[in-house]
């Protein structure tokens, strides 16, 4: 244990793994028994059985599973907004940190909504497009690129400025500089701000769908909530916190096997 | 020195790889803290017309990496270059980038993301290269590159792969692969280790046979602007001015026992003494 209080000493993985899940089990434990003991009413905490079994439930019931239909639903509105903010959102952010001078025009548009209470922009939406399908995808979109904006137009600008130089040197017109010299330097933290902006949108995915939902994991929730089936709503938001860590850690992977380079440098 | 009043006239045959480069009366000086203006470069005049190696040689920091981006038209940003004086290649001033000169950085600046053979064939994803040569020439090109870098075998690696002395093989192999008429290096092996340093040098004599051209060499280590130069010329600091501009005969490669000779000693310390009777600070290098 001399190794304790060393934050450059990771322990060993197998290590890890064990406190990770230890610590896992300890709160399924304490939720177990909180839940058994009686001293929560069973309609202020479900207890992990009921939970498991409301999971069941939505998965497969009366010939059909919501939840595998509320999922696609959501996954394909995460997917239709994140193509918009990767179409949309890195050439912006692209072009900000490659003209100095279109970033201090933007800038003052887009850094300050990353503090922006975003969710406070719904009824807005609404009144502008309606309570649709747009609606739902414009929110997702606004709140993750208003992330990914900023994030790409920095990534642009970390680049060492010999990379330009020496581009500049070999005859490249500035265009060729960025393209060429600049951007693929900058595509890892680039795919890190989309990695962000996925993360986010998971997020939001439930106000998205507060409105209007007739499909989706927001609604699955919202209509237990209604109901009071708090296990179905634990459920869900568990469901909603796997999808956002296996959608985490596809692009990890995805992007250690686009940009191998990264990590060897 | 006296400054030619009228610029060298250019012999401009395109195959033969001779250029004249001028440098007239350069002064550069930038704002300083105080508001006033601190002067870098102080009347520097000098004249290259045959390919050769030439040191720049001076303490660091003297402000002769400053003359050597002005050779290459690379300019800082946001401060007039030269503040007065000019730089005319084959009698034609030069005002930014052109393509008589390739640089070679201290930090070669490899791209990590494409193999070693494609960071040097880079410059023919630029539209002015690319248009210039067909891509069968300038990949036997790349390749013979290689070969005489020493990386031939390692075409398919990335930068990372790849130690200090060999990422500054590939930059030196792209500098060449476009056989420019002029050759500028800023302190390119300053970074190396001495072991490293010596074979990088060597590997430039055996280059500069297979592809004379003309090289300004910028370096404040005293021992490699005796091994290396055809010519060296001493810069004071702050301001920079030519305190000696001398010629060593002695062909190349320079053995270890001409290292030790009367002549090399005799010229090490003529360098010595012109540095320490400049007043600035910045340090020299002496490998011993």
């Amino acid at each position: 244990m001399s190794e304790f209080w060393n934050p450059y000493a990771p322990p060993d993985p197998r290590r890890r793994r064990l406190l990770g899940a230890g610590s896992v089990l300890a709160v399924l434990l304490l939720w177990s028994a909180v839940a058994a003991s009686g001293l929560v009413s069973q309609t202020r905490l479900p207890a992990p059985w009921d939970v498991v079994s409301a999971f069941g439930y939505l998965a497969w019931n009366d010939g059909h599973s919501m939840l595998l239909t509320a999922t696609l639903w959501s996954v394909g509105r995460l997917l239709v907004a994140g193509m918009l903010v990767i179409i949309i959102g890195i050439p912006i952010g692209i072009v900000m940190g490659a003209a100095p001078q279109v970033n201090a025009a933007l800038s003052p548009l887009v850094d300050p909504f990353r503090s922006a209470p975003v969710v406070a922009l719904l009824p807005i939406l609404v009144m502008w497009m309606g309570i649709g399908e747009s609606m739902k995808i414009a929110f997702l979109f606004i709140g993750a690129v208003v992330y990914l904006i900023p994030m790409v137009r920095d990534a642009i600008q970390a680049v060492p400025q010999s990379y330009w130089i020496g581009a500049r040197d070999l005859g490249a017109t500035p265009w060729e500089c960025i393209r060429q010299a600049v951007v693929p330097m900058a595509m890892p933290r680039i795919a890190d701000a989309v990695v962000v902006a996925f993360s986010v949108m998971w997020t939001y995915i439930t106000v998205a769908e507060y409105v209007n939902a007739r499909e989706g994991l927001g609604q699955l929730i919202q209509n237990a909530r209604r109901f009071s089936a708090w296990d179905q709503v634990f459920a869900g938001i568990m469901v909603i916190i796997a999808l956002a860590l296996a959608t985490y850690r596809l692009m990890i992977w995805l992007k250690r096997r686009l940009y191998p380079w990264e990590t060897q440098q | 020195m006296s400054a030619p009043t009228v610029a060298a006239v250019p012999v401009d045959t395109p195959d033969a790889k001779s250029v004249s480069v001028l440098v007239k009366d350069i002064v550069q000086e930038y704002p300083a803290d105080s508001g006033g203006v601190t002067r870098v470069i102080d009347r520097v005049t000098l004249t290259f017309d045959q390919p050769g190696i030439n040191m720049l040689l001076g303490p660091s920091g003297c402000g002769k990496s400053t003359l050597l981006h002005m050779l290459g038209g690379v300019r800082p940003i946001g401060v007039r270059t030269p503040t007065s004086g000019s730089v005319l290649i084959d009698g034609v001033e030069c005002h930014g980038a052109h393509d008589d000169s390739v640089m070679v950085f201290q930090r070669y600046a490899n791209r990590p993301d494409l193999s070693v053979f494609d960071n040097v064939a880079f410059p023919f994803r630029l539209k002015l290269w690319k248009s210039r040569e067909p891509e069968a020439q300038w990949r036997g090109r790349v390749a013979d590159l290689l070969k005489a870098v020493g990386l031939a075998d390692k075409a398919g690696l990335r930068p990372a792969q790849l130690s200090g002395g060999q990422n500054q093989r590939v930059a030196l192999a792209r500098a060449l692969v476009l056989r420019p008429k002029i050759l500028l290096m800023d302190e390119p092996f300053g970074a190396l280790d001495a072991q490293t340093r010596e074979e990088m040098q060597q590997l430039l004599i055996n280059l500069y046979q297979s592809w004379p051209c003309l090289v300004v060499f910028v370096t404040h280590d005293v021992t490699e602007a005796l091994l290396l130069g055809d010519r060296v010329i001493v810069l004071t600091t702050q301001p920079a001015r030519v305190a000696d501009d001398f010629l060593v005969s002695e062909p190349r490669p320079r053995s270890a026992a001409w290292q030790r000779s009367a002549t090399a000693q005799g010229l090490e310390e003529r360098v010595l003494a012109q540095l320490h009777a400049s007043p600035g600070r910045g340090q020299v290098r002496v490998t011993i």
